[in-house]
């Protein structure tokens, strides 16, 4: 009679104590599930920012009327944009533009370990992006910046994004 | 007659050695539990607080870096190395080329820092070449000859004039300027 009243108060201690660790373990899921999806993005890092500034200056292999008369990546976009070809490479300009952009950003990442996923978006007017180059797998803090460039009465948009982890 | 360890409750016969071991053990069982209860939310307390503070210190690193390309940008737009002065984080290769020389020795007082050098990063290279020399990749502007020097890191554009076909344009690179820190716990051991 006893024994099986000392066996009930220990079971029901049991299932109390089993409940108390669900409780904890549940509310712990909820923790980790927000803290991970508001993983916050730095949408103006200075670091980016550098980067495609650099990236905007570097001269490429591209002269659109004469050579020397060679474009930047900036110049080169807004060539992409009004559909000019390299006139000393017989390619259009987006076709280099995307292949030669492709090649310094994946140089350049390289060189950085702690980057492990870069996102570059080409877009006009903030609609939908004309030419997208990215790698890798993103994990990690994400940090972005967007550069403007303004190409007769339309604003051509040019957003970098990294994820470091 | 009832034995000395039994005594009636109601109308049942209870054994009171026997209450006071159950009692004993009862406290026993609580107060572990009670132990357990509290490791259980120390270590969930920690774990909380250590994603928590995670962010917090991935905020100060990045805040860190920034802050070091902002005052890498003061190096870098000075008038013995800046291209244009319009163009902020850009260093003309000429003026590298001499201050890499021997003229470069004049500015050892005024650098105030361990250490400036400047690295080409685009076209990819295997090995660091030194300027001056054929085909060469890096730049050394100053160096102290400090061993525990923290380096930090930032892109700029290396550009010079190039004179082609008669006429001019400017050729820019991707690269890199490192600068060192000066250690102060070095400098004080120096004194």
């Amino acid at each position: 009679m006893t024994g099986n009243r000392f066996k009930k108060g220990g079971q029901q201690e049991i299932v109390g104590f089993v409940l108390i660790v669900v409780l904890v373990v549940v509310g712990l899921m909820v923790f980790l599930v927000i803290s991970l999806k508001d993983s916050p993005v730095n949408d103006d890092s200075v670091v980016v920012s550098n980067v495609l500034n650099v990236i905007m200056k570097y001269t490429t292999g591209c002269a659109i009327i004469y050579e020397p008369d060679y474009d930047s990546f900036e110049d080169l976009f807004k060539s992409c944009y009004l559909g000019d070809r390299c006139g000393n490479l017989g390619v259009s300009a987006c076709d280099y533009l995307n292949e030669s952009l492709s090649d310094v950003l994946g140089d350049l990442m390289a060189s950085d370990a702690s980057v492990g996923f870069y996102e570059l978006d080409f877009s006009v007017d903030g609609e939908e992006a004309i030419m997208s180059i990215s790698s890798g797998e993103c994990v990690g803090s994400v940090s972005a910046a967007q550069r403007k460039i303004v190409s007769g009465s339309d604003t051509l948009a040019i957003r970098m994004k990294f994820c470091e982890g | 007659m009832v034995a000395k360890n039994f005594v009636f409750l109601g109308d049942r016969l209870q054994v009171t050695g026997y209450r006071v071991k159950n009692g004993q053990m009862k406290i026993q069982q609580m107060a572990v539990m009670i132990v357990a209860v509290f490791f259980f939310f120390i270590l969930v307390g920690l774990f909380f607080l250590g994603v928590v503070f995670k962010d917090v210190k991935g905020s100060a690193g990045d805040l860190q870096r920034e802050q070091a390309i902002s005052s890498m940008s003061v190096i870098a737009d000075i008038s013995e190395l800046n291209y244009d002065s319009s163009w902020s984080m850009s260093v003309d290769e000429d003026k590298l080329r001499i201050m890499s020389g021997d003229f470069g020795k004049n500015y050892d007082l005024f650098w105030p820092v361990a250490s400036i050098g400047v690295y080409k990063v685009y076209p990819r290279f295997d090995e660091i070449k030194k300027c001056p020399g054929v085909g060469c990749n890096y730049y050394e502007i100053y160096d102290n000859g400090q061993s525990d020097v923290k380096t930090y890191s930032s892109y700029v554009s290396i550009c010079e004039r190039i004179r082609e076909s008669g006429s001019t344009y400017d050729d820019c690179e991707i690269g890199k300027l490192v600068v060192g820190v000066r250690s102060l716990t070095e400098e004080m051991g120096n004194r």
